[in-house]
């Protein structure tokens, strides 16, 4: 060790100081040639005879030192050194090759670098705990009814605790919000509700205090929350003796045992400020631990070391079995499954972040192509200095050293170009990135990004480096000596490269230009397709109502009834209405039903609708047509017999060829179970889930019939946003000064936030596309003005032989063409390949839409059509004499 | 100068050269190249310059060292002198080089007998 890196520091010595080691070495043999050349004098040589004799047995001087020089220093560093001082002279020489070459490829570097930078922190960068590939979340799953994920029952989930023998530590949580009073402005917290493991799951340590111990878990004891460090110094100011104090959550008083790392952040892991407490103190969930049947607590478990997944698969079916053996009313036909942590909180953030990647890697692929093709371009030239080379004795190895030298000088400015892009990049993404992208804090260019790039532009300067390189070393001697000035000969063979690498620009261009195509078109009809509802001036509140001391359905109508009242009868106010949940607001709420007087459906089959309670003009408001029947009305009360309104959908779905009016339906939440709802009149259609899918069967109940311990306000007014918000705090608080009003926002811009997604990648894949198309027409425009120079003698001799400026133009046009539509013939099945790949982020459109490949085809054509067109001009205006004489 | 001549055994020439430094104290380049052409009584004639190279790969290892000084002829010379790792790794190859010789020889007598 200690001996390699002496070897490693004299090596370097000599590098660093070479002229200083070489005179010594001179000294050193000039003294040797003395001893030995009187050696041989004093043998009786004549002194002429004994110096050579001495020359002659030392070796040859050059070689000597050569070797020597070698031995001493680092040949490999050295010569790449020499190199790249030679290479950084010749692009210093022609700035705008450099230029070119360096830009191009800094896009490509730092467009890549920048998406790598998401797709880093969001799919492969490790979860913030320890030993993060430990961590999985488990889950029960119906597969004969479709249900792959869903939650636990905590009697079940203590059942998989209590009984596994895989999993170290194992806990359950779920989430959702609590109003935070008597410290200020009334707010409203995120609340993770979890069993007092969760915190030993991730091993996760307090800043201060204390985390949960089992006893907190337990019915009967004393209500203590743990807060994170960001709400602490935030809404609670940092208070120092907040340890042991307590805090009023829905009313309820709670007593602070510790503070959590802002680092730390579970199950909410976009929140900054939350809270959390154990689930037995919960107002909602709390409330259904006793209960077994049910699927709400999510669970997440840590694999205890050396427990391999199948194993813990084994222990979980068994588990499950012994469930279903148990309590079959709950269990039976649900088995268990297990997903790494990781996995699902990236969820279906994967497959476009995975495509952009690949986009944006076809980006600087055509990036590496032109560069390629320029330095193809350049090689010709230069090859009477290669062959000048060659002729003094360069081996063809080390020709081609240089040259990779020389692409590798300039990716590594192109590396540095684009790192710098890619930082800058990374700041505009941040404005563009939706914000329901999972893990979108950690994004940033880091040494693992940075590392990243340096590697791409290294791979980057081999792709583009190696082919001109081995051309250029293969070249013909004789015939580069021979050829005259500049323009010495091409191969046929570096041709064919520099017209296969402008077609390849072209085929890849199209893969893209398809994509981007398809994704835009997907996207417009997303933004035009019709939501079923009339957001024009509407305006949405949350109003939560405490639930300790709002705990009876009475008390939510109470208090839904005055507020209503109270707010329609302000100006501007009148349509206000309540719904819960919003369609794209809340997102739905899937329940099951089943029709009385109708056979229950066959196994397999589960008849589910979305269900929201709503206040009678909420179909008014939200400009949802009745098709047929009556809307609620205020006869529509918790003592008058139940009543529904379903959508046309549900109506098509379930009541083919029938009049669904007038039959019963049984639904409904606990209170309410087992109760029959007559279905009293048929509206219109709604996008509830998102504009991207189709709308699903629905449900409608009048709220007084089935209340929620909230208020989520729909209001149409031509008033501004905030004097809405004014205007619905006003009468709130005339009612309950502690309630607070939440999550104002205007419904249209909800609409436009949740297209977030599919228009940040439709942006980004249209940029990336855009590049892809200057980038091909410049390598076009390059190829045929680089034949145009070539082929000027001949156009001359044609020109003089009579040939028209029209021919002339037809000639090049051709060319230009032929390598066009030869770039289409093989980007057209990749493309389609490639959109088959995109099926999925797709709306209402194929993925081989016609339309949209012959519109890319055209676009290609005429953007590569005039590429050629700027290059056959000159070759138009070629005059036949300069042309001759220039021979 | 002729007479039979041997090739040397890539490796040899660093164990002759730490033996000479060993035996004799500190030399010159060309004070070493004598005294193994010396030694082997002539049998071997080396390329003076090879013990150049010899001399760097053994200073990189740290097993001899070099300083300036001036030799018979008043001229400025590197004088070489085995350091006390350089004996340990002498006396180690010494030893080295012995089991194979033997080994070759015997393998050498076998043929020829057989």
């Amino acid at each position: 060790m200690f001996a390699w890196i002496r070897t490693l520091a004299s090596r370097t010595h000599a590098l660093l100081s070479p002229r200083q080691v070489d005179q010594d070495f001179e000294h050193e043999l000039e003294t040797h040639l003395d001893l030995l050349t009187n050696e041989n004098i004093r043998r009786g040589m004549a002194p002429e005879e004994a110096r050579r004799n001495a020359r002659i047995r030392l070796g040859g001087n050059t070689q000597l030192r050569e070797t020597n020089r070698e031995l001493r220093g680092l040949p490999l560093i050295e010569t790449f050194l020499q190199d790249a001082r030679f290479a950084l002279r010749m692009l210093r020489k022609n700035p705008g090759f450099t230029a070119v070459a360096v830009l191009t490829l800094a896009l490509g570097i730092g467009a890549n670098t920048a998406i790598f930078s998401v797709v880093y922190a969001v799919l492969l960068k490790p979860l913030p705990y320890a030993q993060p590939d430990q961590l999985f979340n488990v889950f029960q799953a119906q597969p004969q009814e479709g249900v792959a994920v869903d939650g636990w029952s905590y009697q079940n989930f203590a059942v998989l605790r209590d009984q596994n023998h895989v999993f170290s530590e194992l806990a359950g949580n779920q989430h959702h919000q609590l109003a935070l009073t008597g410290r200020g402005e009334p707010t409203v917290v995120n609340t993770s509700v979890v069993t007092p493991e969760l915190f030993s799951v991730f091993g996760e340590k307090p800043l201060a205090g204390r985390v949960f111990h089992s006893d907190d878990g337990k019915p009967g004891a004393p209500p203590v929350v743990i807060l994170s460090e960001n709400l602490w110094r935030g809404v609670l100011g940092a208070d120092p003796n907040i340890i042991g104090s307590s805090i009023d959550l829905d009313k309820r008083s709670f007593t602070v045992v510790g503070i959590m790392p802002a680092g730390f952040r579970f199950p909410l892991l976009t929140e900054t400020e939350q809270l959390w407490i154990p689930l037995v103190q919960d107002p909602l969930f709390g409330s259904w631990m006793p209960r077994r049947g049910g699927h709400w607590l999510t669970v997440t478990g840590r694999l205890k070391p050396g427990v391999s997944r199948q194993q813990a698969q084994t222990e979980l079916d068994a588990i499950s079995a012994r469930l279903a053996k148990e309590f079959p009313a709950e269990n039976n036909g649900w088995t268990i499954r297990m997903n790494p942590l990781q996995q699902d909180i990236v969820g279906d953030a994967r497959s476009p972040l995975l495509v952009l990647l690949a986009a944006v890697g076809l980006v600087l692929l055509i990036a590496c192509a032109n560069i390629a093709n320029l330095l193809l371009t350049r090689a010709t030239s230069r090859a009477r200095e290669i062959a000048v080379r060659a002729t003094l004795g360069a081996g063809r190895a080390r020709i081609v050293r240089q040259l990779l030298s020389e692409s590798a000088v300039l990716g590594l400015l192109g590396g540095v170009a684009g790192i710098a892009l890619a930082y800058w990049g990374v700041r505009g993404l941040s404005f563009l990135l939706p914000p329901s992208l999972p893990r979108i804090n950690v994004i940033r260019v880091d040494n693992f990004v940075l590392g990243f790039a340096l590697l791409l532009s290294a791979i980057a300067s081999c792709a583009f480096g190696l082919a001109p390189a081995l051309f250029a070393a293969n070249a013909n001697l004789q015939s580069s000596l021979r050829e005259g000035g500049g323009r010495s000969g091409e191969s046929r063979n570096s041709r064919h490269a520099r017209s296969f690498l402008a077609a390849g620009e072209i085929a890849l261009a199209m893969v893209l230009l398809v994509a981007a195509g398809l994704l835009l078109r997907s996207f417009s009809n997303l933004m035009s397709v019709s939501p079923g509802f009339d957001v024009q001036h509407i305006v949405k509140a949350d109003i939560s109502l405490p639930q300790f001391e709002y705990s009876k359905p009475q008390q939510w109508i109470a208090f839904s009834d005055e507020f209503l009242t109270s707010l329609q009868s302000q100006p501007g106010m009148q349509d206000s209405a309540i719904a819960v949940p919003r369609p794209i607001a809340d997102g739905c709420a899937n329940i099951g039903f089943e029709i009385v007087g109708s056979p229950p459906p066959s196994a397999g089959v589960s008849r589910t609708a979305d269900f929201v309670s709503v206040s009678p003009n909420y179909f008014h408001v939200m400009k949802i047509p009745l098709l047929s029947g009556r809307l609620f009305d205020h006869r529509d009360i918790l003592s008058s017999p139940r009543v529904t309104v379903i959508s046309k959908e549900m109506a098509r779905l379930y009541f083919p060829n029938q009049d669904p009016l007038g039959k019963q339906l049984f639904f409904g939440f606990a209170y309410d179970a087992g109760v029959a709802h007559e279905i009293v009149g048929i509206v219109g259609d709604v996008r509830d889930e998102s504009l991207g899918k189709n709308p699903g069967p629905m449900m409608y109940v009048p709220y007084d019939q089935a209340p929620l311990w909230g208020a989520n306000v729909v209001v149409k007014s031509t008033m501004n946003a905030s004097n809405v918000a004014a205007a619905i705090r006003g009468q709130v608080q005339k009612i309950d000064k502690d309630l607070p009003v939440t999550d104002v926002a205007k419904m249209p811009d909800i609409l436009d936030a949740s297209l977030d997604q599919p228009r940040f990648r439709t942006l980004l894949l249209g940029l990336f596309a855009a590049m892809a198309l200057v980038l091909a027409a410049t390598g076009i425009f390059g190829v045929i003005s680089y034949s145009v120079s070539r082929r000027t003698n001949e156009i001359g001799i044609r020109v003089a032989l009579g040939a028209s400026r029209k021919t002339i133009l037809g000639i090049i046009l051709r060319e230009t063409l032929l390598l066009t539509t030869a770039g289409l013939a093989v980007g057209l099945p990749c493309a389609l390949a490639a959109s088959h790949l995109l099926g999925h982020l797709l709306f209402n459109v194929s993925s081989n839409d016609p339309a949209t490949l012959a519109a890319v085809a055209f676009c290609l054509l005429g953007v590569a059509g005039m590429a050629g067109y700027i290059p056959a001009r000159r070759a138009m205006r070629v005059d036949p004499m300069v042309a001759l004489r220039y021979e | 100068m002729a007479g039979e001549k041997s090739e040397i055994l890539q490796g040899t020439l660093d164990l002759m050269v730490m033996k000479t430094l060993a035996s004799m104290g500190p030399l010159h380049g060309y004070g070493i190249a004598r005294r193994i052409e010396q030694i082997s009584e002539e049998a071997l004639q080396i390329n003076q310059g090879t013990i150049y190279a010899s001399l760097v790969r053994l200073m990189q290892k740290g097993w001899i060292s070099g300083a300036w000084g001036i030799s018979d002829n008043n001229r400025k010379a590197k004088f070489y002198s085995i350091t006390k790792t350089g004996r340990k790794q002498l006396s180690a190859e010494a030893r080295n080089w012995e089991r194979i010789s033997g080994v070759i020889g015997r393998v050498l007598r076998i043929a020829e007998r057989g």
